[in-house]
Order: C-alpha cells, then structure tokens, then sequence
C-alpha cells in the first residue's frame, strides 16, 4: 500500500512544473464559467426563482463543481497513456514488477489529479464567492461529505476511463469509447442536474456513471442532505467496486492474450 | 565581376544568463541579464562568378549566421553585403529569385509528391512559366540522373535519390548562386562522391556559383578550389586548396614496424609522434630533413614494414581550427 | 503588379491543395476525423434543447437562430483552421525557426507559412455549419450570406491569430495570449449576445471581434440590413490589414534581432 502512496506523491511533485500547462486550464475554466454565470443570470428573471428545485445560485455552483471534477481529472491524457502503454507493450514490463498495473496507473494519474483539483478547486472557490457572494455550505460536515464524494467519483472516473483505455488490447484504436464517454459526461453530466432531464430519462442517468462521476459530488455541494449524501456514498462505493473489477477483468484477460501472442 | 561582395559584416547576439536554481529563474524573469556573443566580426571577401568555394568552420564559428545574412533571412548589425547588386535587406525578394539554398538538414520537399510535381510548385513559387519549368526539368532529370524514379514519391526515395531532388527543386528557377548547407550529410561514400561529381558537372555547365557548407573534408577537396575558414566569427583562412594542402605538405608522417627496438630522441625535423617498442609513428617536417634522413635513423634493414603519408586535409583544418581558437 | 497577386494566390492555392492530399493518404482517418467532428459538434445540441424548454426565447434568438448561430460559430471556426493551419501555432512556428524557409523563397512569407498545412477535422466543422444553416431553413440567399459570412469570419478569425501570435516576435514563448484569446472567440461564439451584459459586450465589437463574425451576420441572415454587411466586411478588411503590417513589423525584428533563442 506504501507503495502507492510513493508513486502518488512523486506524481505530484513532477506535476509541479506544468504549472504553464494549468495556467491554459484556468483560462478555459474561467470562460466557462463566465458563460454560464451569464446564461443563468439571464434565464431566472429572479434568482430566488425555483427551476426544477434549484435557484440560480445552485445552478452556478453546480457548474463549478462539476467542471472543476472534470478539469482536474486530464481524461484523454490518461486514455491516450494506457493505450500507448498497451500498445508499445509497456504494459508488459509491468508484469515483472512487485506490483499491480492498475493499482499503479491509478496512483499516478492520481497524483496529477490531486495537484490541478486544488488549484482549479481554489480557482473555482474564488470565482464563486466573488459573483455569488455566497455558498450553498452549512456545515463543516458537508465539506468533508463533498470532498470524500469527490475523491471517489475521481477514483471511479479514473478507474472507467482506464478499463476503456485497457480495450486496446483487443481493438486497435480505443480513442472513439474514449470520447463517448467523456461527450456523454460532458453534455448530460455536466451541465445540468438530472432533475433537468425528461423524466422518463431520469432513472437511466441515476444508474449511469454519470451519477456517481458528476452529478453526485455537485449535488452534495448545492443541495445537501443526509439521505442523498448516504444514497449517492452507497452508489459510488457500488461503482467503485464495479470499477476495480472491470479494469482488472480486463487487464488479465488482455495480458492472458499478449502472453499467447508472444507481446 | 564579384557575385558576392561582403565588407566589415559584424552581427552580435545577446544570450539571456539564467543562474541556477528556483531563485535564478525568478531572477531573469524580473531583471533579465545578457551577455554579448560576437558571432561574426569584421568578415569581408568577395566571390567571383562560377567559383565554387567552401565556406567551413567548428560548429559556433559564425559561418551560419553569416549564410543566413547573405540570404537575407537575418540583418547584419554593422557592415555591407552585396549580392548581385542587390543588398538582402532591401531587395530580398528580388534576390531570392536569383539565389538558391539547400539545407542538408531541412527539407523542402512535399515527402507525399513526386520529384516532378515538386518540381513544377516551385517553377510555380518562383514564377516561371509552365514551357520553361518543363524544359528546365527535362535538363536536370538528365544532369543529375532522376530519371529512374521522378515519378516515385519523394517519401519512398532514398536519402541520395532525396537530395539530389532537394539540389535539382533549388535550381529550377536558374539562380546564379547557390548555397549548400551540409549536402551530403548522412549519405555513404558511394553516394557522396555521385553528388559531388554531379554538383561539378551543373557548376561546369551552368557556371552557377557555388557556396558550399560541409563537415565533410572530402566533398570541400573535391569540389572546391578555395577555402575560406571561419572560426570565432572571424576568417582564419581564405586560400585556394591548393595553397591550404602545399603549406602543410611540407610534413610527411612516418610509421614503420620494426624488428628490433630501437631508441629514439626528437631531432629537429623529426617528432616522434608514437614510440611503442616495435611500432614508430614519426612525423617528418620536410623543410628541415629529408624522408631519407629519417629512414636512416631507423635503419632500413630493421624495418619489417612501413607507411609514408601526408597529414590528411582534416587534421590540417582541424589544426587551423585549434589555432583561431586560441586567439 | 496585377500578375503577382494573381501568381501569389497560384501558389497558395496549390501549397493548401498539396497539404490536403498529404493528409488524404489515409482514407480511413480523413473520413472517421471530419465524422467525428460533425458528431462531437450535434453532442451541444442537447443543451440547447433543454434551455430552450425553459424558455422560448433565450438572449434574443429563437431556438432555430441559436443553432444557426452554433452553425456559423463552427463554419468560420473551420474554414480559418482547413485553410490556414498554421496561423493558429503561428508562436511554434516563429521560435523553432521554420520562418526561414519561406524568407528564402520569393513570396509573400505569412501567405507561404499559413497555407502550408490544413487541419482535417476542420472539414468536419465546416460541414456542420451548413447541415445546421439546413436545419434552419436553406434558400438561395441564405445559402450565398451563410458562405460570404464564413469566408469574411474565418478571415476575421485567423487575423486575429495572426496579430497577438506574432507579439512572439516581440516577447517571445507568449502563445498563451494568442491561445486565449482563440479559445474565447470559439467559446463565446457559440452563445447568444443577449444573455451578455455590460463591458463584455464592447469587448465583442473589438479585440474579440465575434460581433462581426457571428452576432451581425446571424441577424443579418435573420433580417437583411445592408449597412450592417458593409460594417461586417470593413471589419473584415481592417483586421487582415491590421494583421499584416504586424506580422512585417515583427519579421522585420525577427532579421534584425539579436536574440539567440530565435536564430539558430
């Protein structure tokens, strides 16, 4: 487990230096964000007004959290290194060492992660407070509660994306699952809570990843109780369970094939 | 009738110094600090119409900053250049009519084209019209032997067949000068010495002045018969070759292999250069004894074998080299 | 003086036909690009539909306006970045050097170095743009605006790119500003200018002209006002002109400068 938690840590300091790299991300964010406190500004003639249970406030929030989810989390970097991984036959040398592929591409990933969730995150705090003058936070509860929820709908977010990535050991090219899935994120998870979906679409994106991935953390952000809070851990602890065991089916049976093919 | 007159071309360069560390960075950041590098100072020659000379030095020597200069891709700080009456900073369009460059290194090419539609975009770029391209092709396709493969992709072309494609591409619009950078870098001997022998034949036919650039002494022996060495961004030499290899022809090296061993001491004249028991390498000046003399001080009938040569071009250039560096 | 900008615009037009048929090679993946660009642009459409069942009318457009308006966003985006690639790493090009191939040859270096190279998926947003003007309501007239506005736009666009890129000559690696200042036309381009209020709205009229390359020419599409095609078209024309003698100035720094970082 220590193991780990070196990779982790040496991840983040190498990631240290990109700071140019993120500087371009904040730029993007804050666009985006813009957009949006515009848009939401203009659609609720009163912000106290209720769209499908959320005031305009909400709904700005709402937009910070899960961009800050999805900015932090560098998904096509991570797709486009396993499937070089894979396809360079990396992967193979991993196979010799005293731990497992997945564990190891997770810790990594996470150490960038965890770098561009802070300062995003921070980015994301301050545009809030300074346009909204205020935030939907009540307790400190709730802040733990949304961190724990964040770290592991990233967790599960990383874990899909790398079960996606793992398909190159039978398809040539895995960027296309790649891009549905972040595009489904991105439109249907990103910018809207469910409860904006037709109803008869409601239930699927519940049982989706999109549930655990976006809406989950954003809503216990904007709209905090204890039963979403305990509906949407059990959800996200099912995934990751679901995750772990999708990336490392794939794995063996991927590294079963390289071995009888010779790699 | 000097093609290139070059007077007093001066350019210096400023370097950022950045000091070690997270604070060094900080530094140069707020309060950049530069130092001068003088890369070409005070140079002037003048080349006439038809030579083929050698423009070389060490990397760093100035020899490219000073190319870019008279191409007009970059302005000298002091100093005049005059190219076909024409000054690179004003007139570089109209001169880039007149000139030609082939960079070893860079291609100019569409990889995914033929030679030959190559050959007709850049009759295109420099406005030439379509009768004259073809004719022009079908006269180099002859001189420098493409016909085989002008209709092959320049990306499945060998590196040869490439360069001298990239040579021909540079010719089509008839420049009086040409300008090679390091031409036949990366090619085997074969190879080599077929450009060589090709770039003498256009110099002959077309009388276009060439200005090479190479790493490689033999091409500079074969095609060129005047020297101009640069180092430190000044000239260290401008000869003809044969002047350059008769003042060190002077030295004969000597090795020899002998039966039994024997003691030697440095005479005057005569540097022992390796003494290892049974294998001598001796260098003989000849101004001041003979190749006789040091033959017989070795004694013939203890000689079981032996090699007389003269110092190779190289080593004479890199010499010249070593001697600017110390100035 | 007529015969070379006729022979200028030869060789442009060969060197971008040329740079298109390299990246054709592949049939495969010059097909599956422009696809996939078509689809990753309809993917927004769902955000439009859900909006626009909250209200009828947002910032000023109706539903079908706002995707026409999607539509030019992704045309004049296209066609700047299929013909003029390399305008938009304008800041790449200039410190690796590569400008001095092109200060050999005799022609206009901007022209050369931006039409050495097209962006395929461009092609995608290009097609995007008119299944959308179809979507909206195809006619004659609309047809021949919706194309006069994409090719103003997209050299509006790539005018920009041009003028803060080559602040590189002066400054250096700063592709940050020009990186930014791209992102924010494509961005903003593709929402209403209604939901916008305040300062932001003369930005839109200026540094990031989107009012010209997409506001007044949805409106005019909508609405026909010849006073507002003249102003589209002298923006057009002042921001290329503006473009070109910046780029000069700073090549003419580039011959003379002194920097190491940018000859070597």
């Amino acid at each position: 487990m220590r193991k780990y938690l070196y990779i982790f840590k040496t991840e983040v300091m190498t990631n240290l230096q990109y700071a140019f790299d993120i500087l371009i991300g904040f730029v993007s964010y804050c666009i985006m964000i813009f957009i949006f406190l515009n848009l939401w500004h203009y659609i609720y003639s009163d912000p106290k007004e209720l769209i499908n249970g959320y005031n305009m406030n909400q709904m700005i929030w709402y937009v910070i959290i899960t961009e800050i989810l999805w900015m932090s989390l560098g998904g096509r970097k991570l797709c486009k290194k396993i499937c070089e991984d894979v396809r360079s036959g990396n992967i193979a040398y991993n196979i010799n060492k005293p731990y497992n592929y997945v564990e190891y591409s997770l810790s990594n990933h996470l150490g960038l992660v965890t770098v561009r969730f802070i300062l995003v995150g921070i980015l994301g705090m301050v545009l809030g407070l300074v346009f909204l003058h205020s935030t939907p936070i009540q307790s400190i509860f709730q802040v733990i509660a949304v961190i724990v929820s964040c770290f592991l709908a990233t967790v599960i977010n990383i874990l899909l994306i790398t079960s996606l990535g793992l398909i190159s050991f039978f398809i040539e090219d895995a960027n296309p699952f790649y891009w549905i899935y972040s595009k489904m994120i991105l439109v249907i998870g990103t910018l809207f809570p469910i409860e904006f979906f037709p109803q008869v679409l409601q239930p699927i994106i519940k049982y989706s990843p999109i549930y655990v991935v976006s809406y989950g953390p954003a809503k216990l952000f904007v709209d905090f109780s204890l039963d979403s809070f305990i509906g949407i851990i059990i959800a996200q602890i099912i995934y990751l369970i679901i995750g772990f065991s999708v990336c490392h089916l794939i794995y063996n049976k991927g590294v079963r094939k390289l071995n009888v093919n010779g790699g | 009738m000097a093609v290139i007159t070059v007077k007093n071309l001066s350019k210096n360069f400023n370097v950022k110094l950045k000091e070690k560390g997270l604070k060094g960075s900080l530094k140069s950041l707020i309060k950049p600090k530069y130092k001068t590098i003088k890369a070409v100072k005070n140079i002037s020659f003048e080349v006439e119409k038809g030579e083929m000379i050698a423009f070389i030095g060490p990397n760093g020597a100035g020899k490219s900053t000073s190319i870019k200069m008279m191409t007009g891709i970059l302005f000298p700080d002091k100093g005049e250049i005059d190219i076909l009456g024409l000054d690179p900073k004003k007139d570089r369009k109209r001169l880039a009519y007149e000139i030609g460059c082939v960079f070893g290194q860079k291609e100019q090419l569409w990889t995914h084209l033929t030679p030959y539609d190559n050959f007709k975009f850049f009759g295109a770029i420099y406005d030439i019209p379509e009768f004259q391209v073809e004719k022009k092709i079908k006269e180099l396709t002859e001189l420098f032997e493409l016909g085989d493969f002008i209709t092959t992709p320049v990306r499945n072309l060998s590196l040869g067949q490439r360069i001298r494609c990239e040579i021909v591409a540079s010719l089509i619009h008839e420049p009086k000068i040409l300008f090679l950078d390091e031409p036949t870098i990366g090619l085997d001997p074969v190879v080599k010495e077929n450009i060589r022998v090709l770039i003498k034949r256009m110099n002959k036919e077309y009388k276009t002045t060439v200005v090479l650039t190479s790493h490689d002494v033999s091409d500079i022996e074969k095609l060129c018969k005047r020297v101009i060495i640069v180092n430190n961004g000044q000239i260290v030499l401008d000869d003809s070759m044969e002047n350059l290899k008769y003042h060190y022809l002077n030295k004969k090296i000597v090795e020899a292999k002998m039966k039994e061993q024997v003691n030697l001491e440095d005479e005057d004249g005569i540097t022992i250069l390796k003494d290892k028991g049974y294998n001598l390498k001796v260098e003989v000046d000849t101004k001041k004894r003979s190749v006789a003399d040091a033959l017989k001080i070795l004694n013939p009938d203890n000689i079981v074998d032996i090699n007389i040569t003269n110092v190779p071009l190289e080593e004479i250039i890199s010499d010249i080299y070593k001697a600017g560096d110390k100035e | 003086m007529l015969t070379e900008v006729k022979n200028q615009f030869k060789v442009a037009f060969t060197s971008i036909k040329y740079a298109l048929q390299r990246e054709m090679l592949n049939k495969v993946t010059f097909i599956t690009n422009i696809l996939f660009m078509i689809l990753n642009n309809s993917c927004f459409i769902v955000q439009w539909i859900i909006l626009y069942s909250l209200k009828e009318n947002v910032g000023g457009y109706t539903l079908k306006e706002v995707l026409l308006l999607w539509g030019l966003a992704a045309s004049t985006f296209g066609a700047s970045r299929f013909f003029f690639k390399d305008a938009f790493n304008l800041t790449e090009v200039i410190n690796d050097g590569k400008l001095d191939v092109y200060l050999i040859q005799p022609k206009n270096v901007l022209i050369s170095c931006i039409t050495s190279s097209v962006d395929v998926s461009a092609i995608g947003d290009m097609a995007y743009g008119y299944i959308m003007l179809f979507i909206y309501g195809i006619s004659i007239k609309n047809f021949l605006l919706f194309t006069f506005f994409t090719i103003c736009g997209a050299l509006t666009i790539t005018a920009v790119s041009i003028i803060f890129s080559s602040l590189t000559f002066w400054f250096g690696k700063i592709d940050i500003v020009a990186n930014t200042i791209n992102s924010l036309m494509t961005s903003f381009a593709t929402y209403p200018d209604g939901i916008f209020k305040g300062v932001i709205k003369v930005l839109f009229y200026t540094i990031i002209p989107i009012g010209f390359i997409n506001y007044l020419p949805v409106k005019i599409i909508s609405d026909f006002n010849i006073c507002y095609l003249l102003m589209v078209i002298f923006v057009a024309i002042l921001f290329i002109t503006i473009a070109f003698v910046v780029f000069y100035k700073g090549l003419k720094k580039y011959s003379s400068s002194n920097l190491m970082n940018v000859s070597v």
